[in-house]
């Protein structure tokens, strides 16, 4: 029997135990038979240990290998993919556990193990399910380490605390390699994780808004350089809607299309300098104020004044961006625009049409109209709700003049057909408003419920002008946020009891919730945001500049030190030292084989010194006195003289040619 | 081909003796630790490359994280596994003769001084090395057996002791010479005990093997070590005499003497013949001399002469 390639019982343990872990935090994405395919194969490789069962035959792995394809099949629809891919992945993984014979297998089996660990970081990344990674890691390890243990060893959690221990001892190397390798690129595309995700999409019905009012996820965090801006400035652009089909907003042709060209624009007034770190949403499009100004590597200003980066967001993203709030957007409209922003479908809302005729004739103005129209919002009873009346065909002249209840969505709509059908060119904007301070983090944390739409109308010379009719009916939900706005109602977040942001009324609760938040956004922000811009800037602040020469050179003097430190910590070197005659007579017999006089085994010290003064005469006194010194020293127990044997030992040295003395 | 493997063998041979020179007692340091990684280490490189360009794929940083940190880890696995043998001293044990076919056992103590020291593996490789655990200031006798084939000194060269602590990725290495070696006698073969012709004077008398009769008893004296044990006087013992040895006159008069001359076949099958008559009579409580070419052992009915006879034999005609 050959002993050391089976598995010890240790690492099997632990390789269970691993394989828990790890298939745990897959659970929201695979398909849940995967948890008897592992209780099934665990079962089985446990009763094969303890000799009660035999390894699966040939046909009943093929059979397995079958039905597990066909569930994926089954399952996902396909076997490619990232989360067929995935699921595949695990199946094997667990299958694996019944081809698992000797050591080697083992291994492959454990490495496949790490592998799994990275594949759930591409579905989640946060702070939580990193540290919740920690487990399945030391628990590979440990397995790794048991294969290595006598089959007798029966004490797992001395096995698991030695991995602890390794793992410890790595993290410095790690956090070093971690800040100094440089980001590259992708270097090929892969496939993406397919999460369904709740957030603005390129088209709007009122209900859609709705449905994320409802959501209180996060969408973005941002960071001021100066002092968090009031509210009612905060209008965070994500795109602009300026196709209306009588039921729903959507992007025009040209406007979907990116980097048509960057419409003109001119820089005004006060600067904003801000930082947003942006949860991943599968669009193109990056949030930000009027009106930015991307890096190149951030993303461009697309025609409609958006932010759009070059590949949809399917990370979080953090990026840098300077606004100018008053600066002049687009002061003279092309014509393809003006058609374009002026256009509605026939057929809908004939009497949203009639009247905006009237208003015209009333007010020539177009400055003097739009305040017109809002005062008659701010006037008449209209009423701010996330529980609106369903509106029939032609949604607008209910809302209008019938039911007067609705949300954002409804007033810009509402409001911009009636500006269209005037004559002025205007368009729906659509992303978020305001936001929530973390007061002790000193940034903005924008939900999901924060979603908001709202309007912007041309002039001629002066461009594009925002307005927002929400206000004119529910200032509050400017000024204070969405939970204001519908205190009387009760409807914040109603379905989602368990959400965050209900805690917002109970302090203590509230503080820990924010003080959470913060410590994932710098998790997001200094961790996962690690990478290219960050990186280089993080770099150029301790290095001053950055060349990947001197950056290579720092690595790898860095690694060599602490490789060093923990070398030393781990072997103490000074607990190790001989007695002193013990490593001066070691010496001296390595120069003495270098004269040509090689100690035999059992000689004692004076015989091979009689042999070596006999051999080498020149030197006779020395070794002589050196030996003398030495049996004095060990054989009559006197006090340790170390010079008088360094003596002795140095002037032996001299005797050498110099090319061998400290050989 | 073959003699310029052989030449480069010899000079691997020759600075390991300069590297590491035989000694009883070895204490294993970095002069004498050989340290490289193992194929499981080379896989998991691989692993950690693949990481590596997921990381790089998908920009994830997390997945660089545990790239660098099982980087990290193959690198302090490096100084753990020097570390799982480092500091362990090799101690030569004295080992018992064995005989041909049997399987010869060499002991050697492991001493861990300032660490325990876990699934050490020693032996002499193509044969399969054995497993060892030392607790921290212990020390633990290992006996490694290799089977005896020839008479003689069996001497099984240099020691590897290797270390693929704690992960399996590095195998650390020495190879020590603790001048271990073991005596094999020759295999006994019975037959016809191989008695030497006194001049044929006393002819029936020679041939036969006379078992201590009461007749030759003399008297009784203490007991020497050496002494043939069944010649103790155990009544006298548990009486509280003291150790007393049965002193038989009738042997002392005429020797039996053992002669390889007189002993049929070639002469491996000669000195497995001796090697038989040795322990057959040594086991009846004769006393006995023994003739090989070049040596004449003294009768005696000690242990001691058995062993020195066995010992005659196992090195006959040896070069020593």
């Amino acid at each position: 029997m050959s002993g050391p390639a089976l598995i010890p019982r240790i690492s099997l343990t632990w390789l269970l135990a691993a394989q828990a872990l790890v298939i745990i935090p897959h659970l929201l994405h695979v398909p849940t038979w995967l948890i008897p395919l592992w209780l099934v194969c665990g079962g089985w490789r446990i009763q094969i240990f303890r000799q009660r069962a035999d390894y699966p035959r040939g046909w009943v792995k093929a059979l397995l290998l079958v039905g597990v394809t066909a569930g994926v099949l089954l399952s996902h629809g396909t076997v490619v993919g990232l989360d067929a891919g995935v699921t595949l992945l695990l199946a094997t993984f667990v299958l694996k556990l019944l081809e698992m014979k000797r050591q080697r297998d083992a291994q492959v089996l454990i490495y496949m193990g790490f592998f799994v660990v990275v594949t759930a970081y591409l579905f989640e990344d946060s702070l939580l399910s990193f540290a919740y990674s920690l487990l399945p890691i030391s628990c590979l390890t440990a397995a790794l380490i048991g294969l290595q243990q006598s089959r007798f060893n029966q004490r797992p959690w001395a096995t698991w605390r030695l991995a602890a221990g390794l793992l410890l001892q790595a993290l410095p190397l790690m956090l070093l390699l971690f800040v100094f390798f440089p980001r590259i690129g992708p270097l090929w595309s892969m496939p993406t994780p397919d999460v369904a995700r709740t957030g603005l999409a390129e088209s709007m019905s009122p209900a859609d808004v709705a449905e994320l009012s409802r959501s209180s996820e996060l969408a973005f965090r941002a960071t001021f350089d100066g002092p968090i801006p009031a509210k009612e400035r905060l209008y965070w652009r994500a795109l602009t809607l300026d196709d209306f089909d009588g039921r729903r907003w959507s992007q025009s042709s040209i406007n979907r299309r990116a980097n048509v060209f960057e419409p003109p624009w001119q820089k005004q007034g006060e600067v904003l300098d801000y930082q947003i770190l942006m949860q991943p949403t599968g669009q193109p499009w990056l949030f930000a104020l009027d009106v930015a100004e991307p890096a190149a590597d951030v993303g461009r200003l697309q025609v409609d004044f958006r932010v759009q980066s070059a590949v949809p967001v399917e990370q979080a993203q953090l990026y840098r961006l300077q606004s100018w709030p008053e600066a002049v957007r687009q002061p003279q409209l092309p014509d393809v625009l003006r058609r374009l922003n002026l256009r509605l479908p026939s057929g809908f809302d004939p009497r949203t049409r009639a009247w905006a005729a009237e208003l015209r004739q009333q007010y020539p103005d177009d400055q003097a109209l739009v305040l017109a129209l809002l005062q008659h919002f701010n006037r008449e009873p209209f009423h701010y709700t996330l529980r609106p009346p369903v509106l029939g065909q032609h949604s607008n002249d209910e809302f209008l003049f019938a039911t007067r209840r609705g949300f954002c969505a409804h007033y810009a709509g509402a409001m911009v057909v009636v500006l269209r059908a005037a004559g002025i060119p205007a368009r729906v904007v659509a992303g978020y408003q305001g936001g929530e301070v973390n007061q002790t983090g000193n940034y903005l944390l924008v939900h999901q419920f924060d979603a908001h739409a709202w309007v912007e109308y041309w002039r001629p010379g002066k461009g594009w002008q925002s307005v927002d009719p929400t206000f004119e009916v529910a200032p509050e939900r400017i000024e204070f946020g969405l939970e204001e706005a519908l205190a009387d109602e009760g409807s914040f977040l109603e379905g989602d009891l368990l959400a965050g942001a209900r805690l917002r009324n109970i302090p203590l609760l509230n503080q820990l919730r924010l003080a959470w938040d913060e410590l994932n956004y710098n998790w997001q922000r200094w961790v996962l945001g690690y990478q290219g811009e960050q990186q280089l800037r993080w770099l150029q602040s301790w290095l001053g500049t950055v060349d990947w020469q001197r950056l290579g050179l720092t690595l790898v003097a860095a690694v060599a030190l602490l490789l060093m430190v923990l070398a030393t910590w781990l072997l103490k070197p000074w607990q190790a030292r001989p007695p002193a005659q013990q490593r001066y007579l070691q010496q001296v017999e390595r120069l003495l084989a270098h004269l040509g006089v090689q100690r035999q085994t059992g000689e004692g010290a004076r015989r091979f010194s009689q042999r070596a003064q006999v051999a080498i005469p020149a030197q006779a006194a020395v070794i002589k006195a050196f030996f003398q010194e030495y049996e004095r020293q060990v054989f009559a127990g006197e006090q340790v003289d170390e010079l008088a044997l360094r003596a002795a030992c140095q002037r032996l040295r001299r005797a050498l040619p110099w090319w061998q003395r400290w050989r | 081909m073959r003699s310029l493997l052989a030449a480069q063998r010899a000079r691997w041979q020759r600075w390991l003796n300069r590297r590491i020179p035989p000694a009883r007692e070895v204490r294993l340091d970095q002069r004498r630790i050989f340290i490289i990684p193992t194929r499981q280490g080379l896989g998991f490189l691989l692993l950690i490359a693949l990481l590596l360009i997921g990381a790089i794929n998908y920009q994830n940083n997390l997945a660089y994280f545990l790239a660098f940190w099982l980087l990290s880890l193959f690198l302090v696995a490096i100084l753990n596994t020097y570390r799982s043998l480092s500091g362990l001293v090799l101690r030569h044990l004295p080992s018992v003769p064995v005989f041909v076919g049997e399987q010869a056992c060499l002991p050697l103590e492991l001493i861990a001084e300032r660490r325990s020291y876990q699934a050490l593996a020693l032996g002499w490789p193509p044969a399969q090395l054995s497993g060892a655990d030392v607790e921290q200031g212990g020390n633990t006798r290992v006996e490694l057996f290799l089977p005896a084939a020839k008479r003689g000194w069996l001497k099984p060269g240099r020691l590897r002791v290797e270390s693929r602590f704690p992960l399996g990725l590095f195998v650390a290495w020495s190879w020590v010479d603790l001048d271990q070696q073991v005596l094999v006698y020759p295999a006994p073969m019975a037959g016809a005990i191989p008695l030497a012709d006194h001049g044929a004077q006393d002819d029936d008398e020679g041939v036969r093997i006379i078992p201590a009769g009461v007749d030759d008893y003399q008297g009784l004296r203490t007991y020497q070590p050496g002494d043939n044990k069944r010649r103790l006087h155990w009544k006298a013992y548990s009486r509280g005499q003291g150790l007393l040895v049965k002193e038989f006159a009738g042997l002392a008069g005429r020797d039996v003497w053992l002669d390889f001359a007189s002993a049929s076949g070639g002469v491996e099958q000669r000195l497995s013949r001796l090697t038989h008559a040795v322990l057959t009579l040594h086991q009846q409580g004769h006393a006995f001399g023994m003739r090989l070419p070049g040596v004449e052992l003294a009768p005696s009915d000690s242990a001691s002469h058995r062993d020195a006879c066995l010992r005659a034999l196992a090195l006959y005609g040896l070069p020593t």
